[in-house]
């Protein structure tokens, strides 16, 4: 298959359906995890869960970059940029995540310069149209993303760029999964590995998975019959009495990852001692920043920052979501308070958030059935 | 993405989205890309080559 539509086939998708339910033990109840965010999404734009039968439940993992920010990594942020002559520069979905005083967007409305990228590349330009200016990009999201924060730092540096500098809140995602499966509350049959992740660390890193834990893994591409087919495989191990790394998504993932990515990576990044999750707390090495030799760059260098931990909302329950302990719906605040117009928590911000993917489609689904 | 045009100087690839937009990508983490290839791109990065 080539082009998105064949990924997308209802026909395949019924096949595949009909495979699954045979492959299912009657009386046993499986509980697989999407890391990705971008999973979760396509799960429930395309109604995936739907096609699954009742005793196979997909959990929501840690995989959407923006819902893991932390509300002091946000209140940082409006800290610099609110500073004297600075333009802070970030992704469109960060600008609306809440901090404890409110957000990036509300921010701006009180002032502050902060504009929307598509990209770093792009606050890099902004950099060098405005040298009497300070820009800062706010950096965010999994080794997907890093690749191309590392690449345009060199670039800035490269080109002599004295004006640019990044807030690093770049995260790895291995330190959360293992925090996951050492939960004591996580009973997890498998995983539907993260497909783009993968596409630059590879599906080796999952190993310890399998090997340490007994669970299976299965990177998967984003389309519904790659989720679908992803579940089927995690099946077939289980059936057979296996339990490996297997790659679903082979036409974008070398087993290996990206070299050249992982390369600038190391160059630009080191790890961070701990990082803090939204919902998981402190993660050791699970945060990047600058290294020394990019230190300049270094926003966090360059401004001085709070710094202060704040506590999540008492009414928001992302962490449990986050964690793939509650459904969406289950939270107290979900779609009454808690809306995509008006987020209190950061899973119904981004579009690869858990709530809001789940409010924007499948919410009626489920009123479907409940009537 | 496809690439529609290069600008091998820059190291960065013009492609175009399902859509037809347009985008300026940096095409370095994949290797030299020639008008036509497909490649995956995040954060106007291309992280992994298609065709």
């Amino acid at each position: 298959m080539k082009y998105v539509d064949e990924f997308r086939d209802p026909e395949l998708g019924r096949v595949l359906a009909t495979e699954i339910l045979a492959a299912v033990e009657p009386g046993r109840h499986y509980k697989f995890m999407e890391v990705c965010g971008g999973h979760t999404h396509s799960i429930y734009k395309f109604g995936v869960d739907d096609l699954l039968p009742e005793n196979v439940e997909l959990v929501h993992g840690p995989g959407c970059p923006v819902c893991v920010i932390p509300m002091g990594r946000v209140d940082d942020g409006i800290a610099i940029a609110r500073e004297p002559g600075v333009i802070f520069t970030c992704f469109g979905d960060m600008m609306r995540i809440p901090g404890s005083a409110g957000s990036l967007l509300e921010a701006k409305a009180q002032g502050a310069d902060i504009r929307m990228v598509y990209s770093p590349l792009d606050a890099l330009r902004i950099a060098k149209e405005n040298p009497d200016r300070e820009v800062v990009f706010f950096a965010i999201g999994f080794e997907t993303t890093a690749p191309s924060t590392a690449l345009t730092l060199k670039r800035a540096r490269a080109e002599g760029i004295r004006n640019f500098t990044c807030m690093c809140n770049h995260v790895t995602i291995v330190p959360p999964l293992r925090a996951l499966l050492e939960s004591p509350d996580m009973r997890l049959d498998g995983f539907v590995g993260p497909g783009h992740v993968s596409t630059v660390v590879g599906a080796r890193p999952f190993e310890f998975i399998p090997r340490d834990y007994g669970t299976p893994i299965v990177v998967a591409g984003f389309e519904p019959l790659d989720i679908l087919h992803a579940i089927r495989m995690i099946l077939a191990q289980l059936a057979e009495g296996r339990c490996e790394v297997e790659n679903q998504y082979a036409r974008v993932v070398p087993y290996d990852g990206n070299p050249r990515a992982l390369e600038v990576m190391a160059e630009v990044f080191e790890l961070r001692p701990h990082f803090e999750w939204r919902g998981l707390g402190f993660i050791s090495q699970s945060g990047l920043k600058l290294s020394e030799a990019y230190a300049d760059l270094d926003a966090e260098r360059r401004f001085s920052v709070p710094g202060i931990r704040v506590a999540d909302p008492k009414a928001c329950q992302c962490g449990e979501v986050l964690k793939g302990v509650i459904k969406p719906w289950e939270c107290k605040v979900f779609g009454t308070a808690c809306t995509p117009e008006r987020p209190i928590g950061t899973c119904m911000v981004s579009s690869e958030g858990a709530c809001a993917a789940y409010y924007n489609f499948g919410r009626f689904a489920r009123e479907r059935e409940v009537v | 993405m496809s690439v529609v045009a290069l600008d091998d100087e820059r190291g960065i690839a013009l492609c175009a989205d399902g859509a037809g937009a347009r985008h300026s990508v940096e095409t370095a983490l994949v290797g030299p890309v020639a008008i036509g290839d497909s490649v995956l791109v995040h954060a106007a990065t291309a992280l992994a080559r298609l065709s």
